[in-house]
């Protein structure tokens, strides 16, 4: 990356390049026509993102660590307008998570501070993003760890974007883990079954299970799951939903960083290789069925009648 | 003449043979019908045995097709949009053929660094050689999982034998490396099914650890089916160099869900408070009816895809994979630890 000795430069005079009205209206257009080929082929229906790298973004650019998480906003609703524009319906992202809480005092609050106030800027007003988008804001996660005070505003967020009609939802999971999440699962399985609504043991299966998830029962299996950054770990994000059928994408790029070009490429990598994977299907399907088709029977009895047998060694 | 049922009963039974004739075709009926039972299919993506190419003729002239046929897959209220979403979809056939010139290109270039790579790490069957390379290393991890793909029976190193001559290898590896647990994973569980494979398993696992240490010091070893509570060691002493384990996808969600059944019916029962049904409770079955949390997962599919793995053990799992790549070599291997040891885990931090 030659941009990356002198990022400051680099990021300045780009964004002094969008201002220009004309450049940015070009580049909008061409953006808007990228989104109208990707609707064309398949199109992932939930897609999650890890946003690592906030921190270290800070300190490769000597920023305070505020700006760090601060880019990170800017970079998420950047993600989130392209995500809904090319026809995905739920994105995940992973806000904060329950092992967070080990990070100091300071940064705990300002991240808390700055989901609060990014999700009341997205929500806020009838003409702000979400709403005028018709986006649906769902809290995923252990809400009991949540300071009551934040907990009102982020409800207050997601009752006012409640919008039954609408199929585009962003998942904050704030404070969540994997693992608590199946724990919480089979609890309510659990208290579910004492109080009869389970009525049998075999009741319970794969489904149950994630029906009883913070997810709720009405969300599409994952696709993708992004984590930026370069760290090819989960930590525990999503586990039960990104070991079936989902691409993982680990890449290089800090969050921040991570931009239209990085996301539009993972997006037609997967479109590409979804495809070739239902065609394969068809096609496997085809040369079953060819395969199925041969041999019309030979009944043995209908065969001419053979010569008489003998044998040498004739005792009776 | 004088018969004498006698004299052949006295053969068989010295021959150790049943003396009435056994009519075994139930056994066998039986058998034949679990075999009847669909397969388990791969997960989707793993292996592909179709050309790539064929594949985008296909489409395109499914394209052709189905722009001047009937089957419209929009709903479009005018001509123009259906023009324009044609154009559109010609353009993204287009970059897919793009794509797949490029992927091939890749794929040939990723092929030869790996021949390049195996060969300039090649461990000889030496362990000394694999010992070096782990000694450079700051860190090894505890407990080392690695994700098989059961490849077709047709294919080089494919099938039954294949997978358990990469286990063998994986084995001697690890030991020579000392790594204390080393956990396989295979999608279907084709080698827990019975006692033979094991015994298979045991006896191949014995011959190439003496391939690497010589015939008179091979190290010990146990193999472990956790979903069927079973244990081999490789000699009469329990102390043991290293422990494998072999799971599948049952040891995943499957038993997870039936934990949650058992659970369930113990609250039920009031055996189990609702509140003592705690991530460390989880825990701590789980590690028991599966086995630890593995520090580095290393896939040797060709893309990355954790095919059902159990969910719960792969919190903070290190993953490493090597695209494009079928093989289990080492040099895959070597390059997995050092990853590792390069990586910093910090806890939420």
């Amino acid at each position: 990356m030659a941009l990356s000795s002198n990022p400051l430069n680099a990021t300045i005079l780009s964004s002094l390049f969008l201002k220009v009205p004309i450049f940015a209206y070009i580049i909008g257009f061409f953006q808007d026509f990228v989104f109208s080929i990707l609707k064309t082929g398949p199109i992932p229906r939930h897609v999650a993102f890890v946003m690592d790298g906030n921190r270290t973004y800070a300190k490769n650019h000597r920023l305070p660590l505020k700006e760090g998480h601060f880019a990170g906003a800017n970079s998420l609703v950047k993600i989130l307008e392209i995500c809904y524009k090319s026809g995905i319906s739920q994105v995940t992202i992973y806000a904060f998570s329950l092992e967070n809480f080990n990070r100091s005092k300071d940064e705990v609050d300002i991240l808390f501070g700055l989901l609060r106030d990014k999700l009341k800027l997205l929500a806020e007003n009838e003409d702000s993003y979400t709403r005028f988008n018709k986006i649906r804001i769902k809290i995923i996660g252990n809400k009991s760890f949540i300071p009551p005070d934040i907990l009102k505003d982020l409800e207050h967020v997601e009752q006012i974007t409640q919008d039954k009609a609408s199929k585009k939802t962003l998942n904050v999971c704030f404070p969540y883990t994997a693992r608590d999440e199946i724990t919480y699962a089979i609890k309510s399985i659990a208290e579910k079954r004492i109080n009869g609504e389970i009525l049998k043991r075999d009741d319970i299966n794969l489904k149950t299970i994630e029906n009883n998830f913070y997810f709720g029962d009405d969300v599409p299996p994952l696709d993708i799951l992004v984590r930026t950054s370069g760290h090819t770990r989960l930590s525990d994000f999503l586990l039960w939903q990104c070991n079936t059928n989902c691409t993982i994408e680990f890449p290089d790029t800090l969050w921040p960083e991570f931009g239209f070009i990085s996301m539009v490429s993972i997006l037609f990598k997967w479109s590409y290789y979804t495809t070739l994977r239902i065609e394969e299907e068809i096609m496997d399907g085809k040369n079953l069925e060819a395969a199925q088709q041969t041999q019309s029977p030979v009944l043995l009895r209908d065969l001419p009648q053979p010569p008489p047998a003998t044998s040498v060694s004739k005792k009776k | 003449m004088i018969k004498s049922p006698k004299i052949i009963e006295d053969v068989r039974i010295n021959n150790d043979i049943d003396v009435e004739l056994k009519n075994i075709t139930k056994e066998a009926n039986i058998i034949d019908q679990k075999i009847d039972e669909p397969p388990i299919k791969g997960p989707p993506s793993t292996n592909r045995n179709i050309n790539i190419f064929y594949i985008i003729m296909e489409l395109i002239h499914n394209f052709l097709k189905s722009s001047f046929g009937n089957d419209k897959p929009v709903e479009t209220t005018s001509i123009l949009q259906l023009i324009i979403y044609y154009f559109n979809h010609l353009i993204l056939l287009q970059l897919f053929f793009v794509i797949a010139i490029y992927k091939n290109i890749q794929f040939i270039y990723r092929k030869i660094y790996l021949k390049y790579l195996t060969l300039t790490s090649y461990p000889n069957k030496s362990p000394s050689v694999i010992r070096q390379d782990v000694v450079k290393l700051s860190k090894i991890p505890k407990v080392l999982s690695c994700l098989l793909d059961l490849k077709d029976d047709d294919d080089e190193n494919g099938g039954k034998d294949g997978l358990i001559n990469d286990i063998c290898e994986l084995t001697a590896w690890s030991i020579s490396s000392s790594i204390e647990r080393l956990i396989i994973y295979e999608y279907s569980g084709l080698l827990s099914q019975s006692y033979d494979s094991l015994i298979d398993l045991r006896k191949y696992i014995k011959k190439n650890l003496g391939l690497y240490f010589g015939t008179d010091a091979i190290p010990t070893f146990s193999i472990k089916i956790p979903q069927k509570n079973l244990i081999i060691y490789s000699n009469e002493s329990k102390e043991v160099d290293i422990q494998i384990d072999l799971i599948s996808r049952i040891d995943g969600k499957p038993t997870l869900v039936e934990l949650t059944k058992t659970m369930s019916e113990l609250a039920l029962t009031k055996e189990l408070a609702l509140k003592d049904i705690t991530i460390d409770l989880i825990d701590e079955e789980l590690m028991e009816l599966v086995g630890p949390e593995p520090d580095l997962l290393i896939s040797f599919a060709p893309s990355l895809n954790l095919e059902d793995y159990p969910p719960w053990h792969i919190r903070l799992t290190e993953i490493y994979w090597e695209p494009d790549n079928k093989d289990v070599n080492y040099a895959v291997f070597i390059r997995a630890l050092q990853q590792f040891s390069n990586c910093k885990i910090n806890i939420g931090k």
